[in-house]
């Protein structure tokens, strides 16, 4: 395709004929022929040769806010030069170049190949795909465009964050959290014994095993396997609500977060986690207990887009018969716009469960986008307050957690409650 | 958005020698660049001593504007004859005229590379040189007069003579200035990297052809009177062709220079601006791009690539047009050679087919067969496998590893 520089080389060439003709100077028309014969002995060359590429990432999967290293080789497979060649990698504008840069000018050589290296910070967790590669060639004297789509992509997931999750804020209530029905064989607080061990400092004295020390001199403790805790049910809301605030800061973000945090700290400890996301449908996944359940559960978070608004309840009374008895549940959710969410709360701890409702204040996340006025703030805190104080009068731990607060920090209120 | 991303595979780091990479302070001294910048330089010169032999000298040049001047004023301009090339012959008096205009395009080019505040003094220094060497002497002589005198008065004509000189010494340097705008703008375009003053440059010199054209148009050049004759005008008629290739005589020296003057005027166009394009974008480089050796590699690349298309393209352009022009007559000999007939004979010897409109139809017909060409002959194919050829010849057998 001719570039503008061409149609007004080739129109001024026999604009310069025409009025070379017409006013019989032979300079003008010795001009005009030159531009056009500029434009015809340029024609000869153009387009590019067979450009094939091929995309390295540093890694498939990655966590929100890592690099992703990418590296591009692009290497001309044909008997000809590529002509002056731009090539485009088309990344996903919500990641950010911090380093390098996703294009080249080359110009390669038969069997020549380039290779361009960028790094991309992945700032939002979702599906993407990088790709597909631009390719502009362009004539040495910029007369000529073509441009091509290489259809090559790479896919990559960005998992949420995973937030250190201290075991002390989730224990405080019982030594022996939940019920297990499964022992691990692994030291800890539980009643079956482990196995001994030299007493430390610190041990509590009811652990010492007197005839172990009678018999050996030394004191020694026993250890007692840990009891496993079932089934954990993390419940996400992820309506169109939960997109309330900045991109990168709102109730759905900050719900992912936590429940790949909670995910990997229970999942780390060797319980059984299931996942509900609700939305404008009820997506599950069945409890199960390993590295391939922590995929699942971070696969199903990366995916997590705001939309429908499904009521608590409804979650709960399709879910209630698939719970195990007296396992904990978790509901991520900023309990805003759903007035079933105290019936489900109720119904929930009424049949057994522990639950422990984490909601992301949306109304201080509603105030980092628009400005709203002081009483109206106050107002919509306090309303938000009596929800709150409500579900916690229904037997549920319940945590405001602010936008500028750290999980470890939201979950310690637990205690509080 | 830019930050280390270290040196690429195959390059590992010993020595003292640091890498090349693609910052400005090291790109401008490249040698393709600079290469690229003398062409250009070169290119306006030639294109300028073309259009000023052609048009202007012994016709309209500044020498002659001097001597009218002289004439009027009755006196010698303050400038000196040896400067503007009064008395020399032919083009020779643009010669120091020139060098100047290069000296002071090269100056100006100096300029845009230094610091605004240093921009500034000099910009400063020259405004006042120009005032204290225009009205200063008058300001002393008036004053000093007042002051001897003790007398509040305007001054008279005698210190008012004062501003003879350095008036006419301005006028001297303007028309010298006017006369070498495309030097002076190309100059600093090409070495100022300075797409303005390449355009100024360029656009001057077609403003000049243009009106040249106007005026030696003949009903114009009618008008004009004894003014008229002045202009040189170059006929559309010509005689034998005295230039060609391969034996065939295509041109004449005049159309030759002509086709030179378009020829120059691209090559210093697309030199000049591909100097600037190609320093625009290693400019816009992020820090760590610029250092990688694969963007350096890459850059030497489509340099050398714009070099051989410089040499390649524009010259084949010139044959091009010189085949062109003089198409006709080729065409005329085949015909005549080819068939013998009367009827063939009678077209060889219609003068319309030597004229202007049949010049220009097989010029076009000629490039028309050109462009066409680009269908049958695979030139890229046939480029790439002799370059394929050259290079399986000269692979080298190891992996080759860049010790810097």
């Amino acid at each position: 395709m001719w570039t503008r520089k061409a149609s007004f080389t080739f129109t001024g060439g026999i604009a310069l004929i025409l009025i070379g003709m017409m006013i019989a100077n032979l300079q003008m028309m010795i001009l005009g022929l030159s531009f056009i014969a500029f434009i015809v002995v340029n024609s000869w060359i153009s387009g590019h040769g067979d450009v094939e590429v091929q995309r390295t990432l540093s890694a498939d999967n990655l966590y929100k806010g890592d690099d992703l290293y990418v590296e591009l080789l692009v290497t001309n497979r044909s008997n000809r030069n590529t002509q002056l060649l731009e090539v485009y990698d088309n990344i996903p504008h919500e990641m950010k170049l911090r380093s390098g840069l996703n294009q080249m000018r080359l110009n390669l050589r038969p069997g020549e190949s380039a290779r361009i290296r960028y790094v991309l910070r992945c700032p939002l967790r979702g599906h993407y795909s990088i790709g597909p590669v631009s390719l502009r060639s362009r004539n040495t004297f910029n007369l000529s465009v073509d441009e091509m789509l290489v259809d090559h992509h790479s896919d990559i997931v960005i998992f949420p964050q995973i937030k250190e999750v201290e075991e002390a804020f989730l224990r405080s209530r019982t030594a022996k959290m939940y019920t297990g029905a499964t022992t691990l064989r692994i030291p800890g607080q539980g009643s079956e014994f482990y196995s001994l061990r030299e007493y430390v400092p610190g041990d509590p004295f009811k652990n010492i095993n007197w005839k172990a020390y009678a018999r050996t001199g030394e004191l020694m403790v026993n250890e007692k396997c840990r009891d496993a805790v079932t089934d954990l049910y993390l419940l996400l809301d992820s309506r169109d609500i939960a997109r309330i605030g900045t991109v990168l800061k709102n109730p759905l973000e900050m719900g992912t977060v936590s429940a790949a945090s909670l995910a990997a700290f229970f999942l780390k400890r060797r319980d059984s986690v299931a996942l509900a996301i609700f939305d404008d449908t009820l997506s599950y996944l069945p409890p199960d207990t390993g590295d391939k359940q922590y995929f699942k559960i971070l696969s199903a978070l990366a995916g997590v887009s705001p939309k429908g608004a499904m009521p608590l309840q409804a979650v709960t009374n399709s879910l209630s018969g698939r719970f195990s008895r007296g396992s904990p549940v978790f509901i991520i959710s900023s309990c805003e716009g759903d007035g079933t969410v105290p019936a489900a709360v109720r119904d929930l701890v009424g049949r057994g469960h522990e639950v422990t409702v984490l909601s992301p204040s949306s109304i201080d996340f509603e105030r980092l986008v628009s400005r709203i006025p002081r009483m109206s703030y106050e107002v919509l805190k306090l309303e938000r307050q009596n929800r709150l104080t409500t579900l916690a009068g229904s037997g549920a731990m319940v945590i405001d957690w602010m936008p500028d607060m750290d999980l470890s920090q939201a979950l310690m209120q637990v205690r509080g409650y | 958005m830019a930050d280390e991303v270290g040196l690429q595979g195959d390059v590992t780091i010993s020595g003292e020698l640091r890498p090349r990479t693609l910052h400005l302070k090291m790109l401008r001294k490249q040698w393709q660049i600079i290469t690229l910048q003398v062409i250009a330089t070169v290119a306006l010169i030639g294109m300028y001593l073309e259009i000023v032999s052609t048009y202007v000298v012994g016709s309209i040049d500044h020498t002659m504007l001097f001597d009218t001047i002289e004439v009027l004023i009755g006196d010698q301009l303050p400038i000196g004859d040896w400067l503007t090339g009064e008395g020399r012959n032919g083009i020779s008096r643009f010669f120091i005229p020139l060098v100047l205009g290069l000296a002071l395009g090269g100056g100006m080019a100096l300029l845009a590379f230094q610091t605004p505040a240093i921009q500034q003094r000099v910009k400063l220094g020259f405004i006042i040189t120009l005032i204290v060497v225009l009205i200063g002497q008058l300001l002393l002589k008036w004053l000093t007069g007042m002051l001897f005198s003790l007398d509040l008065r305007l001054p008279n004509t005698n210190e008012l003579s004062t501003l003879e000189w350095p008036l006419l010494m301005i006028l001297s340097l303007m028309i010298l200035f006017l006369y070498l705008l495309p030097v002076i703008m190309g100059v600093r375009g090409i070495w100022g990297l300075s797409r303005r003053s390449v355009a100024w440059a360029i656009g001057f010199t077609l403003l000049f052809l243009g009106i040249h054209a106007i005026l030696a148009f003949p009903l114009i050049n009618g008008q004009l009177g004894n003014y008229g004759n002045s202009v040189s005008v170059i006929g559309a008629q010509f005689s034998e062709p005295t230039i060609g290739i391969f034996g065939l005589m295509l041109v004449t020296t005049e159309q030759f220079s002509l086709i030179m003057i378009a020829i120059l005027i691209m090559v210093f166009q697309e030199s000049s601006y591909g100097v600037i394009r190609y320093l625009e974008y290693a400019y816009r480089l992020p820090e760590s791009c610029k250092r990688d050796p694969e963007y350096v590699r890459q850059m030497d690349n489509v340099l050398n690539t714009h070099l051989k298309h410089t040499f390649g393209f524009l010259g084949l352009t010139g044959i091009a047009t010189m085949v062109a022009l003089g198409f006709h007559s080729v065409l005329l000999d085949i015909v005549k050679d080819s068939t013998g007939s009367q009827w063939a004979g009678q077209i060889s010897e219609s003068i319309e087919l030597s004229l202007t409109y049949g010049l220009v139809i097989s010029a076009a017909m000629f490039l028309s067969i050109m462009a066409l060409l680009r269908f049958f002959v695979p030139w890229e194919r046939i480029w790439g496998l002799i370059y394929a050829r050259r290079a399986q010849e000269a692979v080298p057998q190891g992996k080759e590893i860049v010790d810097i």
